[in-house]
């Protein structure tokens, strides 16, 4: 197996984890398959430094181990876990439609790819496929599932797509850029959970059908 | 330059003192307004000294290049500068209501201060950013920033306003993050140091050779990503919540200067987009977005009982006329485009900073409830009147004078039924307006209400943005015309890249 093989593997493997967060039932269980998820995507980055050679992208791949395995599955787990014995609120969609929206999303993204002619993207094309279907694939956790939190993790995984994206075709760009994007992300997270968190202390609910109250 | 560094710092600064002040106790709300009424002012001096240069034919870099202002820079650094000055004196008074009710504590002030300069540290740094990655994260900064300014009072109303904003903003703001990173990606490929390749005054130069595949692409993710945080239709979902949940000098805020920092970020896109594909492709999605937002805008506002709900598709309306005008393209429509962000942005700040003097007087802003303003709060009420007759385009103020710049370049450009189409949902607005007019603020005072306009902090900041709408509506100032005519340049590309003027 080439390198190029290995990433655009490991690429297939991030939307199954994605698969794995959006179906899961607790919390906590939702964190920890997130820092997985999170593990292969700082492996794919590891990789890709090798293939390019590319000083930049280890350091990514060391912040992005400490942000995105240690720092946000953390702050996650330890803000939700307490919410693991709360009956899951059901997704608009079945699991089988899930899988069938993953497909059309990955098939959609490679369209829109398709014209883009870029030389650092020429070797890397599934995996660039991948990145922004892995995006969409977060959109559409946000749109589909009803408890706040799991829209949380839809963010994350939102995230994790448009972070590959960057390292496959601007990890030439100052380290800066990388560091403001991660802190713009983990400041984020620490937002979304502190609204999530007063916002089931208000209502005493995390079903998003209960902000409905602000219509016209 | 060290001006903008100072503008930066005394931001964040005011910001971070603003936070700490809560550990002062009994001290806390004297310390916090001072700090915050100090900052706020020396963000305008600050901005006017820098401005003062961009018009001696100076383009301000800083930071290795990554900040910069040039005149299409300074007209937002500026509107940014006095929108969060006045509203700034204005959250003063209207938060002290707040407080004598003993609805918001002393620690409850030093947040909404700290959060406020943060808010304006943030769009500030989107206006001079120069870096093209350093716009995205500014712009999703203003977010973060604001979040919790809507969700200010905690009530369920307003937490689910500020969910949606931050959900539906850092959805579309990653888009956004998308068409940056294929610019950088496409001018990295063409330009010989990558450092380059993210600053805007060199990509722009190089966009001739940058691949138009790639960088259509992108921009459709720009004003996409972007005109979510513009607030333009359909990605205005969140614009209603938030702007009739938050403090009402907030809301002047997130309508009267944000919407326009993310437009900028859409226009210097568009600028480069136009270099590389010719302006017929960025101008059309311009002019597309753009009618559509004004269409819906005026729609949702006809069906509105709220004043700040109404005021908040009112901004849906403005910023689709502002699109509408950079999409119509030539010195006269971008001209207009221009001047319509200044006029709004000082109109829709007045009005909403009023819409705070009625919640402090009804509590509420619902038109049901609210009526005879005129009477209850004469000052306050003729103000209001006034401000709402210049929102809906009646002479002489400002507003009328950039509308009709905009039908007169939409008929050159050859759209003459499109205009009379914008014509007929602009009048729906100044009937909609009317109604609110006879109602909330001519009609007859309930009883039970207590006579007498608020503190003079609530209508000094009311006064001052009416005398500069007035102002620009009889004869817009030399030096914003010279702005204007030099940021046209830029946007069109017939003025020389600012980096080609300082020999970078």
């Amino acid at each position: 197996m080439t390198g190029t093989d290995l990433v655009n593997s490991l690429a297939g493997l991030l939307i199954f984890t994605s698969l794995l967060v959006i179906e899961a039932r607790r919390p906590s269980r939702a964190a920890l398959l997130y820092a997985v998820q999170s593990g292969v995507l700082v492996s794919i980055f590891i990789v890709l430094a090798g293939l390019t050679h590319s000083t930049q992208l280890y350091l990514w791949s060391a912040s992005s181990f400490v942000t995105k395995v240690v720092l946000v599955p953390a702050i996650l787990y330890g803000a939700f876990r307490r919410f693991d014995a709360e009956t899951p609120l059901p997704s608009m969609l079945r699991v089988a439609a899930v899988v069938v929206l993953a497909a059309a999303v990955v098939v959609g993204c490679s369209l829109l790819v398709a014209p883009i002619k870029l030389p650092a993207a020429a070797a890397f094309r599934p995996v660039l496929t991948v990145s922004l279907a892995h995006f969409f694939l977060g959109i559409a956790c946000i749109v589909t599932q009803r408890n706040i939190i799991k829209q949380i993790f839809g963010y994350c995984l939102m995230e994790n797509g448009s972070h590959l994206t960057l390292a496959l075709l601007a990890n030439q760009a100052p380290e800066l850029v990388e560091i403001g994007i991660a802190t713009d992300a983990v400041f984020a997270v620490v937002i979304f959970t502190v609204i999530a968190t007063r916002i089931q202390r208000t209502l005493n609910s995390l079903d998003s059908n209960d902000l409905m109250a602000l219509k016209g | 330059m060290i001006l903008i560094e100072a503008l930066l710092l005394t931001l964040l600064a005011t910001s971070l003192a603003a936070f700490a002040a809560r550990w002062l106790g009994s001290w806390t709300k004297r310390t916090v307004e001072t700090v915050h009424l100090a900052g706020v002012t020396l963000a305008l001096v600050l901005t006017g000294a820098i401005i003062e240069k961009v018009l001696r034919h100076e383009t301000l870099f800083a930071l290795d290049g990554w900040l910069f202002v040039d005149a299409l820079g300074a007209i937002f650094a500026g509107l940014v500068a006095v929108v969060g000055f006045l509203s700034g004196i204005y959250s003063v008074g209207y938060l002290r209501y707040d407080f004598d009710k003993g609805d918001v504590s002393a620690n409850r002030l030093s947040t909404y201060y700290g959060f406020f300069s943060l808010f304006l540290f943030a769009m500030m740094a989107a206006v001079l950013a120069n870096n093209l990655v350093l716009m995205w994260v500014a712009i999703e900064a203003t977010t973060l920033s604001s979040v919790f300014l809507v969700g200010f009072y905690g009530s369920r109303r307003s937490l689910e306003a500020a969910w949606k904003y931050v959900v539906i903003c850092t959805v579309g703001v990653a888009l956004g993050l998308y068409g940056t990173v294929l610019v950088f990606a496409s001018a990295n490929a063409v330009m010989a140091q990558p450092s380059d390749a993210i600053l805007w005054t060199e990509v722009i130069n190089h966009a001739k050779s940058l691949d138009p595949a790639t960088i259509a692409v992108a921009f459709v993710f720009v004003l996409v990503g972007f005109g979510t945080k513009a607030e333009l239709f359909p990605m205005h979902a969140w614009v209603p919540d938030a702007l009739s949940q938050a403090p009402s000098p907030a809301s002047a805020m997130l309508s009267g200067a944000l919407a326009n920092c993310a437009m900028l970020v859409i226009v210097r896109h568009a600028a480069i987009a136009a270099g590389t594909l010719g302006p017929h492709f960025p101008q059309t999605l311009l002019l597309v977005f753009g009618v559509l937002s004004l269409v819906a805008g005026s729609i949702f506002i006809a069906a509105q009982r709220d004043v700040k709900r109404l005021l908040a598709y009112s901004s849906v309306e403005n910023m689709g006329l502002i699109a509408l005008g950079f999409g119509l393209g030539g010195p006269l429509g971008v001209g207009a485009a221009l001047l319509h962000t200044i006029n709004h942005g000082l109109a829709k700040t007045m009005l909403f900073c009023g819409s705070g003097n009625i919640a402090i007087k009804y509590g509420t802003c619902d038109t049901g409830v609210v009526k005879g303003m005129l009477r209850l709060a004469p000052l306050s009420g003729a103000m209001l009147l006034l401000g709402f007759l210049a929102l809906g385009g009646i002479p002489p103020f400002n507003v009328f004078l950039s509308e009709f710049m905009t039908v007169a370049a939409g008929v050159k450009a050859g759209h003459p039924w499109l205009m009379v189409v914008c014509l007929v949902f602009l009048t729906i607005v100044l009937a909609s307006f009317a109604l609110v007019i006879s109602g909330a603020i001519l009609g007859h005072a309930p009883e039970g209400v207590a006579k007498g306009d608020p503190s003079v902090l609530t209508l000094l900041p009311l006064a001052v943005l009416l005398g500069l709408m007035l102002l620009i509506g009889l004869q817009v100032p030399g030096p914003v015309a010279k702005l204007i005519t030099d940021a046209t340049e830029t946007v069109l590309g017939t003025a020389p890249a600012a980096a080609a003027l300082e020999g970078k």
